[in-house]
């Protein structure tokens, strides 16, 4: 048999985190469009202003880059001043169904019993309920509006949340260390947002980025279906809409805000995969 | 038919994992790789199957019987499909994953045999070989339509070397084949490989980190730690003159070697006595659906008294833990601490009265805290400040430091004594351990009972240590209550229970604990 031979001391193995060029590029997208849904209708405060005698010019016309819709407004300044209400409701319905998921959804999860099936079955029910349609009918019964949106989505992508939570803190709690926190007779409170919550914050936080991204585009469907915000708001599903008719004059004025929501959609989501696994790779490393 | 390892080394993502190995192993004879985790033994292993993690990379030369083994091209699947199987197979520790759930025993034998073969077989030839390897496994030809779940756990490690065999391979590699079993069935399957080794004669490293499984079965051993082989020779020799400190510190640490000089790590006091029991269960019953896992059990202990129980996984021991904790309800019978009665569940229970150490450090402390915060928030439940946070990981043999850390950044070890830590501080008057020990190396395990042991010495704490391993619970136990199939079958003083054990169940356990061979026969060590 051989001798044995020393090779040197193994260096302690340390891992880099490099941030992915797409999502670097999603991310910088994203700021864009933030700092758009804040000073977007500061700098263009009349974007919505209309000037027949302009109507309906092609892009790279005088004082127009993107040219004019049929009712000679900006597509430029429109598609600017829009980035609010386009961002805006999707992120509060994000939250506010995040936030009903995670109360509802823990508390099924670790009480289990009757509230699980109280919560599971209300969750069930409304699954059942097709969203858009839902939107319309109730936009339909009390007159529509921004806010009756964004309060009917929170309502209606509460039940994803929900299950989702549920399976987390269910998968949670059969460990050992939530155990040894009921030996310590800690309350049901603490044992449920102190200690399992923070170890299901990866689903949480990935769902809620995919929300905003699914009620982006459910708002501006509603928009364009014509549901959604008033008109003569600056919204990009309603400028959608306006500028079909003039598709073929100034193709702009229907691919520049389409354009807008399939990107920041995409952004959105490669932005909240990489936050989901960079989150669970800090629950990785304690397995 | 000789298998030679020339300067076998293992490249990780950051330099050297293991550092070249030459061996030889003849037809017939075994080599052991011991060690602890992380010394190196079991990506040696993998290196010779290309089943290496992504990043890491093997060096050197494997030859199987003339065969070179292509270990330096870890991504060349068709050369490894010539290797796998037919020079070389696999047997790993955990035979509850290491089988696919959805197919039937039979079939996943069936799968080597043609895939050694490299064709199908008709279905009355596919039978006819599958029935014949389950023989030689002693195993039944109806385990062939069975699943994995419906067998034991010993039976799915049958299995499991029937299918690692089925494409008669020249070198059979065993990483850790029996640590995931009860120690009745440990020394069954030990015995069982050696006999088909001895019949087809073939050539087997076993790999282990437990000096138990290693002695009497294996003829050469190399001693692994941190990459690095530091001792070699025949096994025999090593273990009788161990040469280097870390081959003498991990005999001393075997709970087995102490078991046959008789060691331990606290002397065993007289757990009988007159006084009033600290706790005292009565006709515990428990049942989950139609199955009763305890069955009218018994449990006395005294205050400051270290009682073990012992028994294999399935046996009620954890059932009757929990029940004592009101982690589990009981059906029936009566739980009496200090004299007081406890109503099932953990409602009527309070932190000072009993604390649980659970088997996996890994996932019994919540990933996301430090250390400090487990700790600080273990303390302010009994009305401690959490200024004594340092003085607790002192307690329990750990730096102050450790504090700012979180759960990842500790080994297994140290993980276990937070754990330790976190149960102490509410100041609880028994600390139920519950295979506390079991998922740590063996040296690692050796100083926590040594910790154990000085708790019980400082603070006067009593201890229910409850364990699959007699060898262990005797190292420290005044007590032991020994359960088998839900109902105590023997209680008494620890000497007592090992020296004239009167069941015949405890019989077998006690020599299981020696590792005394169930084949005397086997005429080695």
């Amino acid at each position: 048999m051989s001798d044995i031979r020393v090779i040197g001391v193994l260096p302690v193995r340390r891992r880099r985190r490099r941030l992915p060029i797409g999502v670097g590029v999603a991310m910088g997208v994203l700021a864009l469009a933030m700092l758009a849904a804040v000073l977007g209708r500061l700098i263009f405060s009349d974007a919505m202003h209309q000037d027949i005698l302009a109507a309906t010019l092609p892009p790279g016309s005088d004082g127009h880059p993107l040219g004019t819709d049929e009712l000679g407004r900006d597509i430029l300044q429109m598609a600017v001043a829009g980035t609010a209400s386009a961002l805006v409701g999707p992120v509060i319905v994000a939250v506010g169904s995040m936030m009903l998921g995670v109360i509802l959804g823990t508390l099924a999860g670790y009480e289990r019993g009757w509230l699980d099936t109280l919560i599971s079955r209300w969750t069930d029910l409304l699954l059942a309920v097709p969203v858009l349609l839902a939107a319309i009918v109730v936009s339909g019964v009390m007159g529509g509006g921004y806010w009756v949106t964004v309060a009917l989505l929170i309502v209606l992508f509460s039940p994803s949340d929900i299950r989702i939570v549920r399976a987390g803190v269910l998968e949670q709690s059969a460990r050992p260390y939530i155990e040894a926190a009921q030996m310590l007779s800690l309350s049901r409170w603490r044992v449920m947002f102190r200690h399992i919550l923070p170890n299901v914050t990866s689903l949480v936080v990935t769902n809620m980025m995919l929300n905003v991204a699914f009620a982006l585009v459910a708002f501006s469907s509603l928009s364009f279906l014509g549901v959604g915000v008033a008109p003569g708001t600056a919204d990009w599903g309603r400028q959608l809409t306006d500028g079909r008719a003039i598709m073929f004059q100034n193709p702009a004025a229907v691919f520049v805000p389409a354009l807008l929501i399939v990107a920041v959609a995409v952004c959105v989501n490669l932005v909240g995969d990489w936050i989901g696994q960079r989150l669970s790779q800090v629950g990785e490393e304690a397995r | 038919m000789t298998v030679i390892l020339g300067d076998l080394a293992v490249l990780g993502p950051a330099g050297p994992m293991v550092e070249p190995i030459s061996a030889e192993i003849a037809p017939g004879a075994t080599l052991a790789l011991i060690g602890e985790s992380g010394s190196g033994k079991t990506l040696t292993a993998k290196s010779i199957v290309g089943l290496l993690p992504r990043g890491f990379r093997a060096t050197g030369t494997v030859s199987v019987a003339g065969q070179a083994i292509p270990v330096g091209s870890a991504g060349d699947d068709a050369a490894w499909r010539r290797v796998r199987g037919r020079s070389v197979s696999l047997l790993l520790q955990d035979p509850f994953t290491s089988l696919t759930p959805v197919h039937r025993c039979g079939d996943q034998i069936a799968w080597t045999i043609e895939g050694a073969q490299g064709r199908r077989l008709p279905r009355g030839a596919r039978r006819a070989a599958v029935e014949e390897r389950l023989a030689e496994v002693n195993l039944p030809a109806r385990v062939a339509d069975a699943f994995p779940h419906e067998l034991s756990g010993g039976m799915r490690q049958r299995v499991a070397i029937a299918a690692a065999l089925a494409s008669d391979p020249q070198l059979l590699i065993a990483d850790e084949p029996t640590t995931a079993l009860d120690a009745s069935n440990q020394a069954e399957i030990l015995d069982l490989l050696r006999r088909i080794q001895e019949e087809r004669r073939l050539s087997v490293i076993l790999i282990s980190h437990d000096l138990g499984v290693v002695r009497g079965r294996t003829d050469d051993v190399l001693v692994m730690r941190d990459g690095r082989v530091v001792e070699r020779g025949a096994t025999a020799a090593v273990l009788a003159a161990p040469a280097h400190p870390y081959t003498r510190a991990l005999i001393e640490a075997d709970p087995v070697v102490a078991a046959r000089s008789g060691a331990r790590l606290s002397a065993e006091e007289d757990a009988s006595g007159d006084r009033a029991p600290l706790l005292a269960c009565e006709d515990v019953t428990k049942a989950f659906g139609a199955r009763t896992v305890l069955d009218a059990v018994d449990l006395s202990i005294a205050p400051g008294a270290i009682v073990g129980i012992v028994g294999e996984s399935g046996s009620g021991k954890s059932t009757l833990a929990r029940c004592i904790a009101g982690l589990e309800r009981e059906d029936a019978g009566s739980i009496v601490l200090e004299g007081e009665a406890l109503a099932p569940g953990r409602g009527s229970r309070t932190p000072d009265q009993m604390q649980i150490v659970f088997q996996d450090p890994y996932s019994s402390l919540n990933p996301m805290m430090s250390i400090g915060a487990i700790l600080a928030e273990a303390l302010g439940v009994a009305g401690r400040a959490s200024s004594e946070v340092p003085g607790m990981l002192e307690m329990v043999g750990l730096p102050a430091e450790f504090a700012r850390k979180r759960p990842a950044e500790l080994s297994g070890g140290q993980r276990q004594r937070v754990a330790i830590a976190r149960a102490l501080a509410p100041q609880p008057r028994l600390l139920i351990c519950d295979e506390s020990v079991s998922a740590l190396d063996v040296s690692v395990q050796a100083d926590i009972l040594a910790l154990l042991a000085r708790l019980r010495e400082e603070l006067g704490i009593a201890i229910l240590f409850i364990s699959h391993d007699l060898a262990v619970v005797r190292m420290i136990a005044d007590a032991v209550t020994v359960m088998w199939d839900g109902r105590v079958v023997e209680t008494g003083p620890c000497h007592e229970v090992l020296e004239h054990p009167a069941h015949e169940y405890t019989r077998l356990l006690v020599a299981a604990a020696m590792r005394e061979n169930a084949v005397p026969a086997d005429g080695k060590d």
